[in-house]
């Protein structure tokens, strides 16, 4: 064997440790999943049928693509936002316009949510204020439903937002803009035919992430949910765990897997992936 | 999904917390739950022959012990009963039968349960020689695979606030929206939620099963929009005390609590509430063999240590002369005592474990998506 190939060897086995501590915990279980999916309650792709034949199954996905929709749209308004602000402020500002993005990062999603629940609730403090001033004679129902998740999933997706967006509009040379301005175009145009479209692949990065994100997003939803507004993954483990349909369960969690790759799948031709994970800025 | 057992050792630590039961109590409780439980082959082997007796963990662990374990303990020299709280639910005790190594003797199921492993043939059929049926109530606490030393209840709750005019007193005027606006409470489980809805549609509570479970569900899907659904005990406390729900359906420890808390503005009733059975189970090939039917004929026999365990945890006695030894201020929050088994309704345990799986699976594919 020649030098440089034992030396490729030897990078192999660094990271040999790495590799089989991913097959052993990470592919094998998520093999086994797969496996259940279509041998349990017995073998063939009875549980796949359902996807076509249950109408429970189906308002599960329905409702889970809609609240994903719909937050990925809310988040990467606000925070196409704040990331546009960021990049126009201040060095100095920056820094805590970061800081600010970044510190309910550090928070738990568990506090966060049950956060939402004290402020939402029929006796809470938006309803409280809302009757106090005479707004409104009803307590607004704004927990225990789609909205009430819709706003908690928000709340936490918008950090996610910001920051592929910030980083591409850190890459937007200031040069540009200010030679669109010396040519004529009025601060509007500026914005829609310069710095949007350069700031497009950030946005389509943000959007991806945030989708991709909140497809299995568990803690809030069930918290906010109010037990009967379900998504995908608190439906797999309500079949898992209490309804002992570890066959419907393990299908949709596989269903879960497969619509997240085939969303990166189609999004890598469209934007670099490596960026929105973080490598390579 | 949080199990009745559960939820009143989660209560319990409640009440500690809140003064209403002593250090000393709570302490015996989490020290036993130190102490490893099964000292299994090692007792044996020094003759003293032990019974496992298997709860839902915390102060279960003190109040069988002491409720159950101790007065056949002292009416049976050489024998201990011992605790585990390793929670014996259906699965469990299947998964150790079929392994062919049963370390448990006497285990805290239910009705349903008890059914469904019964007809697997996992559990031993309660020889009524030994176990005096007339120990506990006549219908549903005495069944083939397991009898019942202690009882639980679903009750109506509502926030008497709300309706001043009178409040509910059915689980048709519980589905009546129009008479009783407001959001309701109910558990995420179809079993005793069903049986309401059922009541609801005007079926004579005395003949109430086998229950229409198509009609249920439309039934319950009515409230779909006004409703809420609790996974654990606390949490349907907590709905009803902040106002999140005007009315709903719990178990009777959580009802007890909150009318004692808001001084009877929140209200519950005893009629048509789904009275249920504390079913206890005997694993198939237990080690203690018959001395564990000895031992739940003990747990029946006892009524003063059923109402010491009203006392401490919340659940109703089920022995006959039991009522009469409950103290006066007890007696509304004993789901048992005459005047309120009289109007309760008993869930019928085996029409549910014939059931439960596959309804309960349509129950949440109703309520949910």
């Amino acid at each position: 064997m020649s030098a440089a190939g034992r030396t490729g060897a030897g990078w192999w086995l660094l990271i040999l440790p790495a590799f089989l501590l991913l097959v052993v915990f990470y592919v094998a279980p998520i093999a086994q999943v797969l496996t259940i999916s279509v041998t349990e309650p017995e073998l063939g792709l009875g549980n796949y049928e359902r996807l076509f034949t249950s109408s429970a199954v189906q308002r599960v996905i329905e409702t889970t693509l809609r609240i994903c929709l719909i937050t990925t749209v809310l988040a990467l308004l606000l925070g196409y936002g704040i990331a546009y602000a960021i990049t126009l402020a201040r060095p100095r500002a920056q820094g805590w316009w970061i800081l600010a993005v970044l510190v309910p990062l550090w928070i738990s999603v568990l506090v966060r949510a049950f956060a939402w629940v004290t402020l939402l609730r029929r006796q809470g403090l938006v309803n409280n204020a809302l009757l106090g001033a005479g707004v409104i004679d009803e307590p607004l129902p704004l927990v225990w439903n789609e909205f009430g998740i819709i706003v908690g999933m928000v709340h936490y997706m918008v950090p996610f937002a910001v920051l592929p967006m910030l980083a591409s509009m850190r890459e937007i040379d200031p040069r540009l803009l200010a030679a669109a301005r010396g040519l004529g175009a009025s601060r509007g145009e500026v914005f829609r035919r310069v710095f949007l479209p350069l700031s497009l692949p950030g946005v389509i990065a943000a959007g991806v992430l945030v989708f991709i994100f909140s497809l299995g997003f568990y803690i809030t939803p069930a918290i906010l949910g109010g037990g009967k507004t379900l998504m995908v993954a608190e439906w797999i483990s309500l079949q898992i765990l209490d309804l002992i349909r570890w066959g419907l369960g393990t299908m949709m969690a596989t269903m879960l897997i497969a619509a997240i790759l085939v969303t990166l799948l189609v999004f890598s031709r469209i934007v670099d992936l490596r960026r929105i994970f973080g490598a390579g800025a | 999904m949080q199990s009745f057992q559960q939820d009143c050792v989660d209560l319990a630590f409640q009440k500690f917390r809140r003064g209403q039961i002593s250090r000393r109590g709570l302490l015996t409780a989490l020290s036993a739950l130190g102490v490893a439980p099964l000292a299994g082959g090692e007792a044996r082997a020094q003759g003293n022959r032990q019974l496992v007796m298997v709860n839902w963990g915390g102060l279960a662990n003190q109040g069988f012990g002491r409720f159950y374990g101790d007065p056949f303990m002292a009416a049976n020299q050489g024998w201990t009963v011992v605790q585990d709280s390793t929670g014996p639910s259906a699965g469990r005790i299947r998964s150790m039968v079929e392994s062919g190594r049963t370390t448990w003797d006497m285990c805290d199921s239910s009705a349903s349960s008890s059914n469904l492993l019964g007809r697997q043939n996992l559990v031993t059929k309660i020889d009524y020689s030994i176990v005096k049926k007339e120990d506990t109530l006549p219908v549903g606490f005495a069944l083939e695979y397991g009898a019942a030393p202690y009882s639980f209840s679903s009750v109506l709750c509502y926030d008497s606030a709300k309706f001043p005019e009178g409040g509910p007193t059915s689980w048709a005027d519980f589905y009546d929206l129009r008479k009783f606006p407001g959001t309701r409470l109910l558990r995420r489980d179809a079993l005793a939620t069903l049986d309401a809805a059922q009541m609801a549609l005007g079926k004579d509570p005395a003949n109430l099963y086998p229950l229409d479970v198509r009609a249920c569900l439309r039934k319950v899907s009515e409230l779909r929009r006004n409703a809420v659904y609790w996974n654990s005990g606390s949490e349907s406390e907590q709905f009803l005390r902040t106002g999140e729900a005007v009315m709903g359906q719990v178990w009777h420890t959580r009802a007890t609590v909150l009318e004692a808390e808001t001084n009877g503005r929140i209200k519950f009733i005893w009629p048509q509430a789904l009275l249920q059975a504390g079913i206890f189970v005997i694993p198939r090939g237990n080690p203690g063999g018959e001395m564990a039917q000895r031992l739940l004929a003990s747990m029946l026999a006892n009524p003063e240590p059923q109402v010491g365990l009203l006392q401490l945890l919340g659940n109703g006695p089920t022995n006959p002369r039991a009522a009469a030894l409950v103290p006066q201020d007890l007696r509304r929050k004993n789901p048992t005592d005459p005047e309120n088994a009289r109007v309760q309704v008993v869930l019928d345990g085996n029409w549910w474990g014939q059931n439960y799986q596959q309804v309960n699976a349509d129950f949440i594919d109703t309520i949910t998506g």
